[in-house]
């Protein structure tokens, strides 16, 4: 009788705390979530009261070249970081299931740079690549040249995509290295017999058989290049022209520097559909089940 | 034979290269560093471990930013201060939550199951804007409570912690029960204990997420004297650019904390990053 008694009062408690996560998340989840979607049908400047407007905001924003401009941005930035950090993470990988002793020496070190502060990484990474920076200042010794990594418009997305390049290859890596490791030593054999040659091997065997990592990664990327923040804004601040321009930083400055929330609202809503379009793309052409029977 | 050999020399030169790369991946620190303990004139004019070596810098960032209205001392404890509520808030709401989603057997466990995978597909950039008009309509901008408040419950750190306390046996919490060990006695007498590796890797996410984070307090504060270092130091740098080296002090103040823990914890980091790929 007092064990069932104990019984209610537990399932009670679990309610009661189930009930204080639903309650924080009705202030801070579902009345912000509310707000998103009047903020997108409503014309309001964070002062007086907002008044409905319908589509307006929509077409506005349709027709808004700086918000488009920055939407290309993200498959520019895409364009450089996904073949450069999939190759650098698959070589480190590769490398690190190589390595004998060490291991976690090198894993260490390449992973210092994934837990780096945004803002701090991103200054060092501005004087790095200033035009008397050390970079610059070797180039010209060694090659007689200079780069303009952060103020050539062609540039600016390329070194941006470098730096941040830097701090995921060891978090990438890591994950491509865990695909490897489950790869059952059998089928390199059999590969092996059949001579099959090492890029042969690589594209149709070792790849397909990391298949979920890969994904994983490029989801990662993926959500990364439409959510960055940080690095533009310290790095380039947008430009030049505009060129490393990122959504985030067109939502910023829509919503609280030009103090029209309402875009802002909108324009984080498509960047959010967007952005999980892209991925559910990915996952249904490039997901394959490689679950060996 | 050969063919043995050969494949050991190219396997030597892999490991030697992978050594190499790993020191090189550490540059950027090192520069830091380096150039943080240089007078600024000296740091583009001077290779890496040569020049004058000195303090100034974090001298000037202590004392003197002071008189250009950057409080950088004050800084430094607004970020502590906001990382430990946050991250202590975030440890003890999930371990009893987690407890109750892993443990009780109450009505809608699955529905705020599924619920809390829901909003972890969610993407979180939607939300910068309202969550601002919420803050606002609150009367919290410019106060801690802006940047504390929205990140005292994580979806994330509950779901990773009941996914760990389920499977601690039944037995040890009846066996806790029987001793009429109350659900505070369990969760953090007996659940956390055992879950450690768990309940630390949600500790040191939360806290390098809560210190790291910049757009959000970029947003919300505007009083210097309630900036964090990373919002502090990046208005320095925009409106004084040319003190270089103060900046690279500032730069290390910002990236030690997370560096010493993941040097300290590195078990537990490298545990949850392969932890979350499962």
């Amino acid at each position: 009788m007092s064990k069932m008694f104990g019984k209610i009062s537990e399932a009670q408690i679990g309610a009661a705390l189930a009930i204080s996560y639903l309650l924080f998340n009705l202030v801070f989840w579902a009345y912000p979530f509310l707000w998103l979607i009047i903020l997108s049908i409503s014309d309001w400047r964070f002062f007086d009261t907002p008044s409905f407007s319908g589509l307006t905001n929509f077409f506005v924003v349709l027709e808004d070249p700086e918000f488009w401009n920055s939407v290309w941005n993200v498959v520019r930035f895409l364009g450089y970081y996904l073949p450069i950090v999939l190759t650098c993470s698959l070589a480190f990988a590769f490398g690190l299931k190589h390595l004998g002793r060490g291991k976690a020496f090198v894993a260490l070190c390449f992973l210092l740079a994934h837990i780096s502060s945004g803002v701090a990484y991103s200054l060092v990474f501005t004087k790095i690549f200033s035009s008397t920076g050390p970079l610059n200042s070797f180039l010209f010794d060694w090659f007689g040249f200079k780069i303009p990594w952060l103020s050539s418009p062609s540039l600016a997305m390329l070194s941006i995509s470098l730096v941040v390049t830097w701090k995921f290859v060891g978090y990438y890596g890591l994950i491509l290295y865990s695909g490897l490791l489950a790869i059952p030593r059998e089928i390199y054999d059999a590969a092996k017999l059949d001579n099959t040659p090492p890029l042969t091997r690589l594209f149709k065997v070792t790849l397909p058989m990391i298949n979920a990592q890969l994904i994983m990664v490029l989801v990662f990327a993926i959500i990364l290049a439409f959510s960055i923040f940080t690095e533009p804004y310290m790095m380039t601040g947008g430009g030049p022209l505009e060129s490393t321009n990122m959504p985030m930083l067109v939502i910023y400055e829509t919503a609280f520097m030009r103090l029209q929330p309402n875009r802002a609202a909108l324009m984080s809503i498509i960047i959010a559909v967007a952005s999980y379009l892209v991925i559910k793309l990915i996952r249904k052409f490039l997901e394959r089940d490689v679950a060996l029977t | 034979m050969i063919n043995f050999r050969k494949k050991s020399l190219g396997s030597w030169m892999i490991s030697i290269s992978m050594y190499a790369l790993a020191l090189t991946w550490l540059y950027p620190y090192v520069w830091m560093v380096m150039a943080s303990l240089k007078p600024t004139p000296e740091i583009f004019n001077t290779s890496l471990f040569s020049g004058t070596l000195t303090l100034e810098n974090y001298q000037f960032l202590f004392g003197s930013a002071e008189k250009l209205n950057r409080p950088f001392l004050r800084s430094l404890f607004n970020s502590f201060f906001v990382t430990l509520s946050v991250t202590s808030s975030v440890l003890i709401t999930s371990a009893y939550i987690a407890y109750a989603m892993a443990k009780i057997d109450f009505w809608g466990r699955e529905k705020l199951n599924n619920f809390l995978l829901f909003q972890m597909v969610l993407p979180v950039l939607m939300f910068t804007v309202p969550m601002f008009v919420l803050i606002k309509q609150l009367g919290m901008i410019d106060t801690y409570y802006a940047m504390i408040l929205p990140g005292m419950m994580s979806g994330w750190g509950i779901f990773m912690m009941s996914q760990s306390f389920k499977g601690i046996p039944n037995d040890y919490i009846d066996a806790a029960k029987l001793d009429r060990s109350s659900i505070r006695q369990i969760v953090f007498k007996l659940m956390v204990p055992l879950n450690r590796s768990i309940v630390a890797i949600v500790a040191l996410f939360t806290f390098t997420g809560t210190w790291d984070n910049f757009m959000w307090p970029l947003i919300v504060i505007s009083d210097v004297e309630k900036m964090p270092l990373a919002v502090l130091l990046a208005t320095f740098s925009k409106q004084y650019s040319a003190y270089v080296g103060p900046v690279m002090a500032g730069a290390v103040l910002q990236a030690l904390p997370l560096v010493l823990l993941f040097i300290i914890f590195r078990r537990y980091f490298m545990q949850g990053m392969t932890l979350s790929l499962k």
